[in-house]
């Protein structure tokens, strides 16, 4: 991979000048997809002097800055926490803590990773992201827009709230990419569920025809983990979209009976 | 570009390409370090950057400007000691992937105290042995966790 600049932003201004500038700038959370990628760039963008890798509680929530890595993420009280430690249990399954002190919390969601375990967690977890400069969005919605976006994120926030929470990755091996995720959280105050499934060979999505069951108040798990089937699923070289979709079916219906126990 | 970090303690400094990654700015200068997926996955790379473990292979020498890089050479002492938990346990055979476990190993011990034996397991994961099959790597951890009380 050859990049012709290294630049140390000295503002959220002058990065964001930067990666307006030229198609080929881009902003560096922890690098890990350069070498994957394997494109020529012209300018990679350093965010690491402003204060983006910070864990902090504010107002009831948490907010996990961009540059914050997985181990970081993994190792927060903060996060063991909220939803019974839904994220920082999701981070702590990536790879090895090799990889999760250089890999980014900020690098996984922006890039709309399909197999990442985080994105999966998060979206149960109702996560919102804060993008520079526009402010905030759902992260459900930013995984519903087309294409990565052209701004900067900043944050990822989650609410503080001890909904109870199960997560499950099926890999052919530890350090495989996962052929499903799914990530439930249940609200014992307001009996509400939040489901998302992720590597599906496409990007973590909210269950959203399980969700509509439970809201309407089935409580058959069996009967609720089916509607998961009208998901879609793709093939890949690491699983069939068949054998992924009975996964998703029997992981929520095992979720949904931890989460209600 | 011109970047300074420590390496095992001493002050050095690199004029590198931009998009250049640790290992291959210091594999002609560190003996110890090897090039194995040269992809994230092996662990065969592994350094401590500020007494974290991680990869060299994907790791952007422009990021650790201001940094403390230690590999196997910095820690000498330990890496005996691991090294003489291997022998005794049967706990290597080529031996490519020791200097890589010396790091990490010492990692763990910095990083917990008493751990357990999944926690040890968890921290090894990314570390890739072909020969050993693992067991009697776990085993030398240990015994050197062990010495260390």
């Amino acid at each position: 991979m050859k990049v012709k600049e290294y630049v140390k932003a000295k503002s959220l201004e002058e990065a964001y000048s930067l990666l307006k500038a030229n198609p080929l700038n881009r902003v560096v959370g922890g690098g890990l997809w350069l070498k994957k990628g394997n494109m020529d760039l012209n300018m990679l963008i350093d965010l690491s002097g402003l204060g983006l890798d910070k864990i902090e509680e504010k107002d009831g929530f948490i907010e996990i800055g961009a540059l914050v890595t997985l181990r970081e993420v993994e190792k927060s009280e903060l996060l063991q926490e909220a939803f019974h430690s839904l994220v920082s249990k999701a981070a702590g399954l990536v790879m090895g803590p090799a990889f999760r002190n250089i890999a980014t919390i900020g690098g996984s969601v922006a890039g709309k990773l399909a197999f990442s375990d985080v994105i999966t967690a998060l979206l149960a977890c109702n996560a919102s992201l804060r993008f520079y400069p526009s402010g905030e969005k759902s992260l459900e919605e930013y995984l519903k827009e087309p294409g990565l976006s052209k701004e900067i994120l900043t944050h990822i926030i989650v609410k503080q709230c001890h909904r109870l929470s199960f997560y499950k990755r099926v890999g052919l091996t530890e350090l495989d990419y996962p052929i499903i995720s799914v990530a439930i959280t249940h609200c014992v105050k307001h009996d509400k569920y939040t489901v998302a499934v992720g590597s599906r060979a496409g990007v973590a999505a909210l269950a959203e025809d399980v969700m509509k069951a439970l809201e309407a108040g089935e409580r058959d798990f069996e009967k609720v983990a089916k509607e998961v089937l009208k998901m879609k699923f793709n093939d890949s070289l690491a699983s069939k979209a068949e054998y992924r979709a009975h996964l998703a079916e029997v992981y929520v219906r095992r979720g949904l009976e931890e989460v209600s126990k | 570009m011109l970047v300074k970090f420590k390496l095992n303690g001493l002050d050095v400094k690199y004029d590198i390409e931009p998009g250049e990654f640790l290992l291959d700015t210091l594999k002609e200068d560190v003996k110890s370090l090897k090039k194995g997926c040269d992809g994230s996955a092996c662990g065969v790379c592994t350094v401590l950057l500020d007494g974290k473990p991680v990869l060299s292979c994907s790791l952007l020498t422009a990021k650790c400007d201001g940094h403390e890089i230690t590999t196997v050479e910095g820690i000498q002492d330990v890496a005996e000691k691991v090294a003489e938990c291997f022998g005794k346990e049967g706990a290597d055979q080529c031996g490519y992937c020791n200097s890589a476990f010396a790091l990490i190993i010492y990692a763990l011990s910095k990083e917990y105290k008493n751990p357990t034996d999944e926690e040890i397991k968890r921290f090894l994961v990314g570390n890739l042995c072909r020969c050993t099959g693992y067991q009697s790597q776990f085993l030398a951890v240990k015994r050197y966790l062990g010495g260390l009380k």
